[in-house]
């Protein structure tokens, strides 16, 4: 098996599916986030944001918090401390995949 | 994934971080409306008294209004044509952050005017200004933090120059200043991958 295949091959799936990489990337930026602000910055459905957020906490990378402000219900999201680790890693595998082929042009 | 994939998903990641962090509604026409603004104040005061405190207050607060009338309507229009929230987490904190400059240069400008010492309020501004753009780094985009240094420096050279240079330096600062940030938000604009992520990610 090539480098390069074996580093694909590394990459967490569970990140690597666009739409929860697109929640990890915006909560990775921020400490937490309503879920209604998540929502519309990505321009997700609740459904849709509900079960990759729920796919996201079984895993350990996503944390919810749920409370009431003014009466009203208000989730929260952010990643936890091992969503960051699990991110920071998917972006060195990419970095890597990038070198790489940058490596192949050269030779 | 190859590499051309994998260098584009951490453009994609790197673009939705800076999304969420940094305010990034302003437009290069709001930056080009201003300084043109700036610009036909600066040149009224050829025809116009800059000594008398009505005509310069009333330039310069028209000058103002104008330039925030500009910034708001084309943060608007931006944030349609992006389908983003305009009165965003990161839009509040840029309003926060610039809330305690503007407070200062509105206190500094009854101060002034009422000592009928005007002509020195262009430094002033200048200074709260600059403070103000500089107080809003983390959240707003590179070329307002070089901006706010430029005018934080104009403002103390405008206030060393005295009054003879208080129009000018206002032409110079606010005018050239802000059609500078236009053309560098402009080159930007044209430059930046702009994703539809509301669209792609759903």
């Amino acid at each position: 098996m090539n480098a390069l295949r074996r580093l694909v091959d590394e990459l967490d799936p569970l990140l690597h599916e666009r739409g929860r990489l697109a929640i990890v990337s915006v909560l990775a930026a921020v400490d937490r986030i309503p879920f209604t602000e998540l929502r519309d910055n990505l321009g997700m459905t609740d459904g849709n944001l509900s079960v990759h957020l729920q796919k996201l906490e079984e895993k350990g990378y996503v944390s919810l918090d749920k409370q009431f402000v003014a009466r009203r219900p208000l989730t929260s999201c952010g990643l936890t401390k091992g969503g960051r680790q699990a991110f920071a890693k998917y972006l060195e595998h990419l970095q890597a995949i990038v070198e790489q082929g940058r490596g192949r042009q050269r030779a | 994934m190859n590499a051309r994939q994998a260098a584009m998903n951490l453009e994609v990641i790197r673009t939705l971080m800076e999304r969420t962090t940094q305010y990034q509604l302003l437009t290069a026409r709001a930056g080009l409306a201003a300084g043109s603004l700036a610009g036909v104040g600066a040149l009224s005061f050829l025809w116009l008294d800059r000594n008398n405190p009505w005509q310069f207050g009333i330039v310069w607060g028209l000058v103002f209004a104008g330039s925030l009338l500009a910034a708001a309507i084309g943060t608007v229009l931006r944030g349609r044509e992006r389908g983003e929230l305009v009165w965003s987490r990161q839009a509040r904190a840029v309003v926060t952050a610039l809330l305690p400059s503007l407070f200062a240069a509105l206190v500094l400008s009854g101060y002034f005017f009422a000592r009928d010492l005007h002509l020195w309020l262009p430094g002033v501004w200048m200074l709260c200004y600059g403070q103000g753009a500089l107080a809003t780094a983390a959240y707003a985009p590179k070329p307002i933090r070089s901006l706010g240094t430029a005018v934080l420096l104009g403002g103390a050279l405008t206030l060393y120059l005295g009054p003879d240079w208080a129009v000018p330096a206002m032409g110079i600062v606010f005018g050239l200043g802000h059609i500078g940030l236009g053309g560098v938000l402009f080159a930007a604009e044209r430059r930046s991958m702009v994703p539809r992520l509301h669209q792609s990610v759903a």
